[in-house]
């Protein structure tokens, strides 16, 4: 009993000392400030309510080939972000619109775009670190397909991103697809799947598409919370956005993740506009990323 | 809550005729050069815009309409040192200050140490003002710039005249609708239809008046109701400066002479920032060959750099990169991205503030090592035409491209 009564004093004479985060017990949760996205079905996904600051974050998508909404969302939350505080964005694909990014509500004055020479992503990084450690809060990283296999080449420069990020609390976004490279993987503190359901259409238009977002890594919190969203474009009279869909029951889920229930109805809200479940996405909207 | 001082006084080339001249003062006299000249009058004294001169007209016409009138030329040096000290004397007393020919305006937003009260503070900027110019100004005090300029011209020399905050649309009701800056064809429009003071428009619904005149109308509008938002544009520094040295005995290929050139400029360079309260972003080192060629290397400094021996490693890793090809006749050295060496005032209520300075900064360093076309601003078109893939646009961030880094002649 002196025992543990001396050792509670030690440790918190070292949390007097040093600070909170300076001894913590092994079943104690990670102390990580979050950045909220002011998006209800991510904050709620997330543990802590946003993306953690100071940390690695990814946006996965979970089907190799074929649009998953990644891209979007992590534009989506450029978009938000931007209306608050300088951000930059990593475009490797070379694939961003302007246009579109207001069309999302972004703040163009606050986005700083890095396009690295022949799109390389060692070298892409390393400018994110330079931004970051010059202060920016807000940085995303889009990758394209087949990075994969030159993985050893950015795996420094990306360890280099992580640290200036934990320095400087800022938040690092990526959005990678499928297959996750294992550096990436192995440095995300948060991985968020996504996993397309279906277009959503209004009129016999497209103006959506229907993900489920998975937490599959979590370093901050309990993996394996997960929600359905929308992931709404942008069209000449409504801004984009992204609203949460009813939650898919676990049997429906567990095939293939892209039915949802069958519900009919008709009219352009998320609740009611869903189509029949397996519905794959065709091609034609690059949007979706 | 922001504040602004305006203060009005004679054109600062007025001032410098009249220090060199004081025997003019009671004269009518012109600014600008000889009538002979096709040159526009700059400025005019009292006496003289009795006359009917008015700065602008061509300076025949001045003559025509005031025989008896000076004519001097303006004195570009004198009126660079009067702008200068005014700066120097206006920057003891408010953190963002403006000097323009004939206003300067200053921040008063917050309050000051010295000058417990807004009327207190107003008074010490326009005698700090008026000791420096000879002149005391007609100051005016307002929440937004056009309200504070538009007090000071109806107020007299010597005075402070002040709107309270919230007062500005009532203070401007009574004024005459040509007072507002607003587009030409709108103001006389709504002369035409009976609307001759600010008041009178200032009552107006904004629809109406968005639906009558556009955008242009909106702007009227919020003048008209004393709410142009606009406030203090700070005085910045010069952008570059620099020092050029001629190497004893003409071409010189030894690298330790270069060195001790090198060394030498970088110690007068400093000092000249320094003594200027200065500190440079970059520095762009030039070889001047024997011959006509030349070889140049830039950097964007990590840190910026006020004094020789700040300076001092960056000039070395210049000379480390650039390649002569032949004795170096001369060097000249650069700095550039000048800064207020003692920093700047930060905005407290803004978010980030201090932070956007170094994002720019890492901003030119990776725009200077990887190119300028890596790091850009999304922004959208004015006119993108009919297809929707034209509506963005994409701008070098930071600003826009720097001088070469090869100076003319030099080899690539």
């Amino acid at each position: 009993m002196a025992t543990s009564s001396s050792l509670a004093e030690a440790i918190s004479a070292l949390r007097r000392r040093y600070g909170d985060a300076a001894v913590r017990r092994g079943d104690d949760p990670v102390p990580a400030g979050v950045w909220a996205t002011g998006l209800p079905v991510l904050d709620t996904t997330l543990t802590g309510g946003g993306l953690p600051l100071g940390r690695i974050a990814v946006l996965a998508g979970q089907r190799p080939g074929g649009p998953t909404g990644r891209l979007t969302l992590l534009q989506a939350l450029l978009a938000i972000a931007s209306r608050s505080m300088q951000v930059a964005y990593v475009d490797l694909p070379g694939t961003l619109d302007p246009g579109y990014l207001a069309d999302l509500g972004a703040d163009l004055r606050s986005c700083l775009v890095v396009r690295p020479p022949e799109a390389a992503l060692g070298q892409g990084l390393a400018m994110a670190r330079t931004l970051v450690r010059a202060g920016v809060p807000w940085v995303g990283v889009a990758l394209g397909a087949g990075l994969g296999a030159r993985a050893r080449t950015w795996e420094h420069p990306l360890t280099a991103l992580g640290e200036a990020a934990w320095s400087t609390r800022a938040v690092v976004c990526f959005s990678a697809p499928a297959p996750l490279a294992a550096p990436l993987a192995y440095a995300s503190s948060l991985t968020l799947g996504c996993t397309p359901l279906g277009w959503h259409e209004a009129h016999g238009d497209v103006v959506g598409l229907r993900v489920h977002l998975d937490v599959l890594k979590s370093k901050v919190g309990a993996p394996g919370a997960s929600s359905a969203a929308l992931v709404r474009y942008p069209r000449p009279h409504a801004v984009g956005d992204v609203v949460g869909l009813p939650t898919l029951l676990p049997q429906q889920h567990g095939e293939g993740r892209r039915g949802v229930a069958p519900r009919r109805g008709t009219g352009d809200s998320p609740a009611s506009g869903l189509s029949a479940a397996g519905e794959v996405p065709s091609p034609g909207k690059t949007a979706a990323g | 809550m922001s504040r602004v001082l305006c203060a009005r006084f004679p054109h600062l080339g007025l001032l410098a005729a009249w220090r060199r001249h004081p025997e003019l003062r009671a004269e009518p006299v012109v600014v600008g050069g000889a009538p002979e000249l096709r040159l526009p009058v700059v400025a005019a004294s009292a006496a003289a815009e009795a006359a009917g001169v008015r700065a602008g007209q061509p300076l025949r016409e001045a003559q025509q309409r005031c025989p008896a009138a000076v004519f001097v030329a303006l004195d570009e040096v004198a009126v660079e040192a009067l702008q200068q000290a005014a700066i120097a004397a206006l920057c003891t007393v408010s953190p963002a200050v403006e000097v323009g020919d004939d206003e300067a305006f200053a921040d008063l937003s917050g309050s000051h140490a010295m000058h417990p009260s807004e009327v207190a503070w107003a008074v010490a900027v326009a005698r700090a003002l008026a000791v420096t110019l000879g002149e005391a100004p007609a100051a005016g005090v307002a929440g937004s710039r056009f309200v504070a300029r538009t007090a000071a011209r109806i107020g007299a020399p010597g005075r402070v005249r002040r709107v309270r905050d919230g007062e500005e649309a009532a203070f401007l009701a009574p004024l005459p609708l040509h007072l507002l800056p607003g587009d030409r064809a709108v103001l006389s429009r709504l002369a035409t239809l009976g609307l001759d003071c600010a008041g009178a428009v200032a009552s107006l619904a904004l629809a109406d008046m968005q639906r009558q005149f556009g955008p242009a109308g909106l702007a009227v509008h919020r003048l008209a109701r004393g709410q142009d938002g606009e406030g203090v544009r700070p005085w910045a520094p010069p952008r570059t400066m620099a020092e050029r040295l001629a190497l004893d005995g003409g071409g010189v290929a030894d690298l330790e002479a270069l060195r001790r050139g090198a060394r030498r400029l970088t110690e007068s360079l400093g000092a000249r920032l320094h003594a200027a309260a200065l500190a440079a972003g970059s520095l762009d080192l030039h070889l001047e060959e024997e011959g006509g060629g030349a070889a140049a290397a830039s950097r964007v400094l990590p840190a910026a750099a006020g004094n020789p021996d700040e300076l001092w490693p960056a000039v070395l890793g210049l000379l480390g990169e650039v390649r002569p090809e032949a004795p170096v006749a001369a060097l000249r050295l650069q700095a550039g991205q000048l800064i207020s060496g003692g920093g700047r005032q930060l905005d407290m209520w803004t978010g980030g503030d201090a932070r956007r300075d170094a994002v720019l900064r890492g901003v030119m360093r990776l725009q200077d090592r990887f190119g300028g076309d890596t790091l850009l601003q999304p922004g959208l078109a004015v006119d993108p035409g009919d297809l929707p893939e034209r509506r963005g646009v994409w701008e070098r961030a930071g600003g826009p491209q720097p001088a070469a880094r090869r100076i003319a002649g030099a080899r690539p």
